[in-house]
């Protein structure tokens, strides 16, 4: 349809979101602004979908040179596992314009600026330009935390701020390393995200810089042990903050795993990749545990996020196609089943004034439509065949264990831990008898019935069709690993010198 | 070789849309006005006979076939495909699901059209029917599937919807509770089906995962995989088909209705493992050590339970100990690589369990939801046609010659033997007779000597036609099943031949020996049964043993106090000790030292401008002593 | 020849690192300031004249320039804070104090 489909993508939310501000429009108008510029991102996205060919390569590519000297380009372009977590976002976002409908003008002018920045961190094809969009998107969020967050926002926006900022700037030095390291090696600057893949790291620097990012995306997505500024923001957060974070930003934390980690840091990659996966497993059965216990339950959902996230951590570790792919096939399904999980929370802590799971009950009786929806999106959400929730952690499972006997065992433990709190959550607030806070509980208004009804279809649909999904991703996770039996292989071989001699950093 | 054919999918399709139309249908108009209970009585039995009816059109599809290529496979489409992962949303007919399939539906049907009865006045009818579909369409799948990991798809939607059923009186807490536990053990056993599984998938899964190619496929299994894959799918089985040590869900179960009772946990669901066992005989019977290990777990599973039956008081937990002890002879039967005679179990069982399970209901619906034994008696007179065919059922379920239960149990306790096992033989027989007892038992207890709650006698009648008529219906199956499986001619195990990878054995004598074992037995424990029950008597007090026994060897204590507590209290220690104070305590120990450093580096800040323009001073001139130092 | 220029520049300029550093009056520390700008000026034009070059020049008028500009702001800046304090005492004013 257009030439630059992805940049009006990228900038259409965020001059909207920034014009929002800057004028002295009132709620009606930031909402109906908000929602029309997200369905038309919505329709935009989905023509992108439909031209997507699934060659495995960046697709619609946007090259203009930015800052020639350096090599730095404003270089955009999208592959099977980018387009579907812009998708997610632009499937999911509309509906919080459409079921949150009383909220500040800057409330929606933030939430359109962060998705225009979660699109350009998704799609920029330049480390330079990722890494302005990675800021980006973290500044949308700190305003929405700490402006309209629950009664204890502020120590919560801190420390997501911090603890986020501090990971990118580790991640900002590694850039830079990758910059130099490549005009070392290749005599010229290039920040391309797809010419690092030739560079040949190894020594102690490199595995600095490999850590350099790895924390960065760990702080993100967020991995155990750095998981700690979650619960606090999660549950702090409005709404829809909570639903950004959980259902894609956390996701672009493991997208630049993918993205930059493996291909990039190949060797150190494979060499730590136990490390890692042991992380991400850990910190599934850490949160998942933690979540047995809590007592409020958007902060049990919180822990639940996490759990999930080490498991979609852990398919990338596992370093083989089938975790891979089903890692990605997971992140939409984590963001259409635990993500709506929040919605749905915001929704009960609307009309019941409380998040404590003890004061809730009954709800299924006296709302049986939003039960319905609730069950549904949670069943997915402990991955239930014939849900989305089933196809991508079945693979995980299925490649941990081919990776590791160990970490695949613990990895299906998984299967158990979430089903203990959610169904001990769904027991206390939607089975037994009414309490006084759910007992004048209504069901859901026609408009959210139809708001949330094509992404329950969508559970449905990704859990019982998912092959015209996957078919999308494959092409791109297998060229991952197309050239990778040589990356296992590789890791004896971790002196050899780089191709042209005397050139990689650590002989300067 | 088989026949594709495209009718296939549609076999658990109509219970499915069935599922989704009453479930919408109620969920819309439950808190309005709600729809009359016959619309959905009506429309929920059309999937399940439209269902049955196509079994019926496999079955004779499947008769047609020569016997060595006797399958029927419909591929509906690729479900996902990932290298070399490839899995088709594929169905399979062959004369082993054919049978499952057929009596699945059969008393399906059945049990629908009695719940039409038992439900009636319930505010959540609709729903009740919306997942009873739903189980039905699941369970279909689950037998259907082509290779394991569609029937892992059936598998955790029979799960889902016996959690469904099991909390379906939802406003009170512990039957949520029994939900909630059925699910999670059961998930327990599912993570050993997805682990072996994975197992299996990645040493021969590659050349296909259905089960013709994994069968194909299966000489490439080194011994140690699978033994690995035996055990941990067997762990499945033990979830869902409530062995030791995951039976503990099965009992508490029977806090759902009646009919689910009958359906899901007694004829349907949990003979999955046992199916599952006999579907995958083709790496069972190379694992002579997994086969072993499964009749063990199952003989005493089938011991243990036997024991608490003898001594519960709710006759909803007496027939569900009993499930669990017949569960426990099928597995001994699978164990001893007589796949047939398991499966020719769980055939018969089907019948007449649910037929007991149906009989309960009728009786517990009669006195208005009493399900305590020793508040009933007498009722011989008030329901005749219930208590028929309910000592029908127990005839059947004691092993009394000829009726169905007599031939199956039979012929697992010859196979036993003639395979040398004879300490699985010698239990059985022990177990056989301990059923005789406690089955009749609780006939004696519940319709002969004097009513014991003369209020409850009263009122209690026979039960409307919707619910007798299909209790005669199991009844004639439980008398005449086992003539399918008759010793010699052996109907049911030739038609299952193809199917199942086991050896047979031919022995007149061993054969002669396990049927007056198993006479013996039934006939004994009926006696004591008689002696103690016959002419009525008080409740008794359970003391020593007996209370031990009644208190169920304290499992359930156990595992809550060992599983679920410190579980939770590992939980809270996480979030209140362990988040706070070690995970947490980097980042707070940051933010600690910059308080630290900041107050220390306070004391500098004076607040004079000629202060600070002595520390630039002082500062230049260090710097520049360095730099004309290194100039030099 | 150039010694004696840097010597008096250097001496200059202590004197005015230690007005600066010692005195309390705003305006006796201001003029402190000035005298060590004068004293770099004239270490400017000293080893403008020894190179022969016109760069020291150059800074040196630019020097000035600056400190009449500065000049007229600091004169400002007294005035407010004498009439924000009432006193002309560095010691009053120490907002910075840690």
């Amino acid at each position: 349809m257009f030439e630059h489909l992805l940049s009006v993508i990228i900038f259409l939310p965020i001059l909207a979101g920034l014009l929002l501000l800057v004028t002295p429009a009132n709620r009606m108008v930031a909402r109906s602004t908000g929602l029309i510029i997200s369905l038309a991102t919505l329709v935009l996205s989905l023509d992108l979908y439909a031209g997507f060919k699934a060659t495995g390569l960046l697709e619609y590519v946007e090259f203009t040179p930015w800052i020639p000297s350096l090599g730095i380009a404003y270089h955009l372009g999208i592959d099977g596992i980018s387009l579907f977590i812009l998708m997610a976002a632009s499937v999911l976002l509309p509906m919080v314009y459409l079921v949150f409908g009383t909220r500040e003008k800057g409330y929606y002018a933030n939430l359109l600026i962060v998705q225009g920045a979660m699109t350009g961190a998704i799609c920029a094809a330049d480390m330079v330009l990722f890494y302005i969009f990675w800021e980006i998107m973290l500044l949308p969020i700190f305003f929405m935390l700490g402006l309209y967050g629950g009664p204890k926002r502020l120590p919560a926006t801190l420390k997501i701020t911090l603890y986020t900022i501090a990971g990118s700037l580790l991640m900002l030095a590694a850039i830079v390393y990758l910059g130099v390291s490549y005009k070392a090696q290749f005599n010229e600057w290039n920040f391309a995200i797809s010419e690092m893949a030739k560079l040949n790291l190894s020594g102690r620097v490199a595995a600095l810089a490999f850590f350099g990012f790895m924390i960065a995306f760990a702080i993100k997505i967020p991995l155990f042990p750095f998981h700690t500024w979650l619960p606090d923001a999660y549950t702090e957060a409005p709404t829809s903050a909570t639903f950004v974070l959980s259902a894609i930003m956390a996701k672009i934390g493991v997208y630049g795993v993918i993205r930059f980690v493996v291909p990039v840091f190949d060797e150190q990659f494979a060499r730590f990749a136990i490390l890692l996966a042991y992380s991400g497993v850990i910190g599934m059965m850490y949160c998942g545990i933690a979540a047995i216990a809590q007592k409020d339950f958007k902060r049990m959902l919180a822990f639940s996020s996490a759990s999930h996230m080490g498991i979609i951590a852990l398919g990338v570790f596992c370093m083989n196609l089938q975790a891979l792919t089903g890692s990605i096939y997971q992140i939409v399904a984590h963001a259409t089943s635990t993500g709506v999980l929040f919605l749905f929370a915001g929704i009960l802590e609307e009309r019941t004034n409380t998040r404590t799971i003890e004061d809730l009950g009954g709800i299924a009786a006296k709302a049986p439509v939003f039960a319905m929806y609730f069950a549904i999106a949670l069943l997915a959400s402990v991955g239930l065949p014939g849900t989305s929730g089933f196809v991508g952690e079945f693979m995980i499972i299925l490649g941990a264990i081919k990776f590791n006997t160990a970490i695949g065992v613990l990895a299906g433990a998984s299967l158990i831990i979430g089903v203990c709190y959610m169904l001990w959550m769904f027991q206390r607030v939607f089975f037994e008898t009414a309490k006084p806070g759910s007992e004048q509980f209504k069901d859901l208004t026609l408009v959210e019935g139809v708001t949330f009804l094509p992404v329950i279809i969508l559970i449905i649909v990704m859990g019982i069709y998912p092959h015209p999904f996957l078919s999308k991703i494959t092409p791109t996770t297998a060229l991952q690993f197309s050239n990778s039996t040589p990356v296992v292989a590789q890791v004896p071989a971790s002196n050899v010198q780089a191709p042209v001699p005397g050139l990689t950093i650590e002989q300067k | 070789m088989g026949q594709s054919v495209n009718y296939l999918g549609l076999i658990p399709l109509f219970p499915l849309v069935g599922a989704v139309v009453i479930g919408l249908l109620h969920v819309f108009t439950c808190n309005k006005r709600r729809l009359p209970e016959k619309f959905y009585g009506l429309l929920a039995c059309v999937g399940p006979a439209l269902s049955f009816i196509l079994a019926l059109k496999v079955f004779i599809a499947l008769k047609a076939l020569p016997p060595e290529s006797r399958f029927l496979s419909h591929k509906v489409f690729t479900w996902f495909s990932v290298g070399d992962l490839h899995i088709d949303m594929g169905f399979l007919a062959d004369p082993l699901s054919c049978l499952m399939l057929l009596f699945v539906t059969f008393i399906g049907s059945l049990i629908h059209i009695y719940s039409i009865g038992y439900m009636g006045g319930d505010k959540n009818y609709g729903k009740f029917f919306a997942y009873m579909n739903l189980f039905l369409g699941s369970m279909l799948v689950l037998v259907l599937g082509d290779g394991p990991v569609v029937m892992f798809v059936g598998w955790e939607g029979v799960g889902l919807c016996s959690y469904l059923l099991i909390s379906f009186y939802s406003e009170d807490r512990s039957n949520v509770l029994a939900g909630n536990k059925a699910f999670i053990v059961n998930r327990i056993g599912d993570l050993g089906f997805v682990l072996g599984m994975a197992f299996l998938f990645w040493a021969v899964g590659a050349q296909g995962f259905d089960y013709l190619s994994l069968k194909a496929n299966v000489h490439q299994l080194t011994p140690g995989v699978a033994l690995a894959v035996c055990l941990l799918l067997f762990v499945g089985a033990t979830g869902k088909s409530a062995q030791i040590p995951l039976y503990v869900w099965l009992p508490d179960a029977m806090a759902g209705p009646t009919p689910v009772s009958a359906l899901i946990h007694a004829a349907t669901m949990v003979t999955a493992g046992v199916y599952m066992v006999a579907r995958f005989s083709f790496i069972y019977a190379h694992v002579e050590l997994a086969g072993t290990i499964v009749a063990w777990v199952g003989i005493l599973t089938a011991l243990l339970a036997a024991i608490f039956g003898m001594f519960q008081d709710d006759i909803k937990k007496i027939l569900a100990y009993s499930t669990v002890s017949q569960l426990g002879y099928m597995f001994a039967g699978v164990g001893v690589a007589a796949y047939s005679a398991g499966i020719f179990h769980v055939f018969t069982h089907a019948f007449f369990k649910a037929l007991l399970f149906l009989g309960a209901g009728s009786v517990i619906y009669a006195l208005h939801h009493e399900q305590n034994i020793w508040k009933m008696g007498g009722l011989k007179a008030k329901m005749p046609k219930t208590y028929m065919t309910m000592v029908i059922g127990a005839l059947a379920l004691a092993g009394c010659p000829p009726f169905s239960g007599f031939f199956s149990k039979d012929e697992i306790l010859y196979s036993a033997l003639a395979t040398g096992h004879i300490g699985i033989w010698l239990v059985g027989v022990l177990v056989a007779g301990m059923t005789a007892y406690y089955t009749f038992r609780m006939i004696f207890v519940v319709f002969h000597g004097e009513p014991r709650d003369h209020h409850a006698f009263e009122h209690a009648k026979e039960s409307p036609s919707v619910m007798v008529v299909p209790l005669i219906i199991l009844a004639v199956g439980a008398v005449f099943a086992g003539f399918l499986n008759f010793p010699g001619i052996m109907t049911i195990s030739h038609w299952l031949e193809p199917s199942l990878t086991e050896a047979h054995h031919g022995s007149v004598i061993l054969q002669v020996i396990a049927i007056l074992a198993s006479i013996a037995a039934f006939a004994v424990g009926i006696k004591i049964a008689y002696s103690k029950f016959g002419q009525g008597c008080p409740e008794p007090e359970f003391k020593g043993f007996a209370a031990f026994a009644y208190h169920k060897f304290y499992v359930d204590e156990l595992y809550h106090a060992v599983i679920v507590r410190p579980y939770k209290a590992i939980g809270a220690a996480i979030w209140q000790v362990v988040e706070p104070n070690i995970t947490d305590a980097p980042v707070q120990g940051a933010s600690r030292l910059y308080i630290l450093l900041g107050s220390a580096f306070k004391v500098f800040q004076v607040g004079y401008v000629r202060v600070y323009a002595i520390y630039m001073i002082v500062g230049l001139s260090i710097m520049s002593l360095f730099l004309s130092q290194s100039l030099n | 020849m150039i010694h004696n220029f840097l010597f008096l520049s250097v001496i200059l300029f202590c004197l005015g690192i230690v007005g600066v550093i010692a005195r309390r009056n705003v305006f006796t520390v201001f003029m402190s300031i000035e005298l060590m700008l004068n004293a770099a000026n004239l270490a400017f034009v000293a080893f403008s004249r020894i190179h022969e070059s016109m760069d020291g020049h150059v800074l040196a008028m630019m020097v000035m320039a600056v400190a009449a500009a500065e000049a007229a702001l600091a004169l400002a800046v007294v005035i407010l804070l004498h009439k924000h304090k009432g006193k002309l005492d560095t010691n009053v004013f120490s907002l910075l104090k840690g």
